[in-house]
């Protein structure tokens, strides 16, 4: 630092012997020299420097230092994970100072405009998909390619595709993701001897049947409005495919589209199998009637086992399991589609102290992009699987093992409509009214719902 | 015996709320999970309030609450009461107008101005002149970040800009009755104003002021919103705002946040209990002219 004219004196002279063979003894190196050149940098700088490359890179992470990290993991399990992996780079880093801010999941989602343009951390933990994308483009967080280039080996495509941003930069680290499939309890089914049902039909049998065996067959809680789009999402997936999904949630295609109104009219068919008085229960009552034998199925995320941790019987986790959702009979069944949220780390751009720790920031992103740091999460919350080809997963348990085989089986991944469409579209005022109105009366005719959905799109601003 | 039994109903309805949090909060989770929030307990015990007690870290919010509170009552009280003092015992052209922006202000939602609030607060450099360090917690002087946002400071100047509306409206009426020839006579024994303010006018109020500072005392002590939009860091919030981090992105604990929630409700009660006296007072202040 500073003092950057005399490192290149320096170089020069090195690189003299090698330039003019007249000097190849050439040591008239003071004593200060010297000082200067263990000062400046390493011995690899130090030889970089003597085969005279004329780039003046820093190097690209450092130890020791400190960095600040704004987190949403607010949930028990994972601002333990949290705290974990901070320990544990501090631990790595060479005594890295992180302070850590952790926000409640909620307010850090609602405020991530505000929070990116003020005074935000210097890393910060987000979503992959259409929110990351938003925010790159608007210029509040920081492109990592550098980093990305020296992780991105312990990477799939599918992972890599989902952290770049319009402009083609990397914006983030994938740290875990969860993917979404049909729930079950392997005690309840055996006892009725049901059978995963891998068509449309034999998944409405096996509803009319277990409702004809006293249970709800369908658990559904949409209480925070956010649940109810993991169906549309897959039912759209399988009936219209992964192009069409993504084009209607960018305002690509048509919410008017006749194939829409084939999405409701599917749905509709199983929405009789719902639990009562759905739009007055979280998903956390909803994952209860599954726990207490009183619901067959449940449509969730893989987060429903934190439910059945929380509750305290391993023995009622232990019968935890899970199916992808039934093929409807058309082309994009072969898709194997589903929703899989893909959690990230990313640096903000406004952070007053980035400049300063963007090191020791990029040296943290290094380390969560490690296998070992995500098993490490993993084990506080288990409901997150890690991303990182070299992730042991030799201790998996068998849902664990599960969820990975049918993400990897998945020829198509989506992030879930919340973080694959634009926030106030997805949002209460938005889509999840929208599905609130359609399931109080699914029979209808939806084709003025589905104008409604339109005209709220048309209507908002230019993102 | 129908009045009785009408009250009785209404204290019941009034009460269930907080029995149903006590009751919740006395269970554990795994407990409501699998019996429902509508049953007998398995267990009951304590460890929500020991949980949220250590793990949460109520202690630090409540010390972030008085950080806040106490300046904030102080500087209303003393702003306010000059107000006051300067519209009702001295005549002058505009002292009608200025009681009349004052309360008008008071009727001004806070909600609206937030967007351009945040914003001023984010471009109002403030001195950074160390700080006070208490265990995990450090209480800047005055800012750690050169700004007015994410700071103590930034949180009291808000509520005192909020309250000295109503703090004004309420005193200047209590001031009313103060007779003009006290201060009169004050002023012919050689008191300036100052002295006057200080020395004659606030210690008449005290009974105001006693009231106005408890009922300030609540305002300031259940204020959610300013801390939640104009604090960044979490170990920064007031006890009401930081009960928010016992959410997660999925899994809400409620029996947790039940315990958290009559824990963080027993210090106004306490100032209640001291100093019911002046709070029935504040509610009737200047409801009858002396």
């Amino acid at each position: 630092m500073g003092d950057s004219r005399d490192a290149k004196r320096v170089r020069n002279r090195l690189a003299l012997p090698y330039l003019d063979a007249e000097l190849p003894l050439n040591l008239d190196l003071s004593r200060r020299d010297i000082l200067k050149i263990a000062g400046y940098g390493s011995l690899a700088a130090f030889i970089a420097a003597c085969g005279g490359s004329p780039t003046t890179t820093t190097s690209l992470t450092a130890k020791g230092g400190a960095m600040s990290l704004g987190s949403y993991n607010t949930d028990p399990n994972s601002k333990k994970g949290t705290q974990a992996i901070v320990d544990a780079f501090t631990a790595a880093n060479g005594g890295t100072k992180v302070k850590l801010n952790t926000v409640d999941h909620g307010t850090f989602q609602n405020q991530i405009s505000s929070y990116l343009q003020g005074t935000p951390e210097d890393a910060f933990t987000w979503f992959s998909g259409h929110r990351m994308r938003f925010f790159a483009d608007k210029g509040l967080a920081t492109p990592i390619d550098d980093v990305w280039d020296a992780v991105k080996s312990n990477y799939t495509e599918g992972f890599a595709a989902s952290i770049k941003g319009n402009d083609g930069h990397a914006y983030a680290i994938p740290t875990d993701y969860y993917p979404w499939a049909v729930f079950y309890r392997k005690d309840v089914w055996a006892q009725h001897s049901y059978t995963v049902p891998t068509t449309w039909d034999a998944f409405k049998a096996l509803c009319a049947q277990m409702k004809k065996d006293g249970l709800t067959p369908i658990a559904f809680a949409d209480k925070d409005g956010w649940p109810a789009q993991g169906t549309f999402d897959i039912l759209n997936l399988r009936l219209n495919g992964y192009d069409f999904h993504t084009e209607l949630l960018t305002g690509k295609q048509k919410w008017t589209d006749p194939r829409v109104t084939a999405v409701y009219k599917k749905w509709s068919e199983i929405t009789q199998y719902y639990s009562q008085a759905f739009a007055g229960l979280t998903w956390e009552q909803g994952a209860d009637q599954l726990l207490r034998k009183t619901a067959g199925m449940y449509l969730l995320g893989l987060f429903v086992s934190d439910e059945f941790k929380a509750s305290g019987s391993q023995a009622d986790l232990d019968q935890l399991d899970f199916f992808p959702f039934p093929d409807m009979g058309t082309q994009y069944d072969a898709e194997k589609a589903l929703d899989a949220p893909i959690d990230v780390y990313m640096l903000t751009k406004k952070s007053p102290t980035l400049a300063a720790n963007r090191a020791q920031a990029n040296a943290f992103l290094e380390f969560v992009a490690k296998g070992s740091t995500q098993v490490l999460y993993w084990q506080n919350a288990p409901g997150s699987i890690p991303t990182a080809t070299d992730a042991d997963t030799s201790q998996y348990p068998a849902l664990t093992k599960k969820a990975v085989q049918i993400v990897s089986n998945a020829k198509r991944i989506t992030q879930y409509f919340d973080r694959d469409s634009r926030p106030d579209y997805s949002g209460p005022n938005g889509m999840q009214g929208f599905l609130l109105k359609f399931l109080a009366n699914p029979g209808q005719d939806t084709t003025s719902l589905q104008g409604q959905m339109q005209s709220f799109w048309d209507s908002l601003a230019p993102e | 015996m129908l009045l009785h039994a009408f009250l009785i109903a209404m204290v019941a309805v009034w009460l269930f709320p907080l029995f149903w949090a006590v009751y919740s909060s006395l269970r554990p989770i795994s407990d409501t999970i699998q019996r429902g929030y509508v049953s007998w307990p398995g267990t009951l015990n304590f460890d929500n309030y020991t949980t949220v007690w250590t793990q949460a870290e109520i202690p630090y919010y409540y010390l972030n609450t008085l950080v806040i509170v106490v300046p904030g009552v102080i500087l209303t009280l003393l702003l306010a009461s000059m107000v006051a003092f300067c519209c009702t015992q001295f005549s002058w052209k505009f002292n009608l107008i200025v009681l009349m922006l004052f309360t008008a202000g008071n009727l001004l939602p806070p909600q609206v101005i937030i967007v351009p609030l945040y914003w001023i607060y984010l471009h109002t450099p403030i001195a950074m002149l160390g700080s006070i360090d208490i265990s995990k917690f450090s209480f800047a002087l005055f800012s750690d970040n050169n700004l007015l946002y994410d700071q103590y400071i930034g949180i009291i100047l808000i509520h005192v800009v909020f309250q000295t509306g109503f703090a004004t409206f309420v005193l200047s009426n209590y001031m009313k009755t103060i007779t003009k020839e006290i201060t009169e006579s004050a002023l012919v024994d050689g008191a300036n104003v100052l002295r006057i303010w200080w020395s004659v006018v606030l210690p008449l109020c005290r009974p105001a002021l006693a009231a106005m500072a408890t009922l300030l005392f609540t305002f300031m002590y259940n204020d959610f919103f300013w801390a939640l939009i104009l604090l960044k860091s979490s170990d920064k919030r007031p006890i009401t705002t930081a009960l928010n981090n016992l959410q997660g992105q999925f899994f809400v604990d409620n029996n947790l946040v039940a315990a958290g929630a009559l824990l963080a409700c027993i210090p106004p009660i306490i100032v209640y209990i001291l100093l019911q006296k002046h709070f029935v007072a504040g509610l009737t202040l200047g409801s009858t002219k002396g």
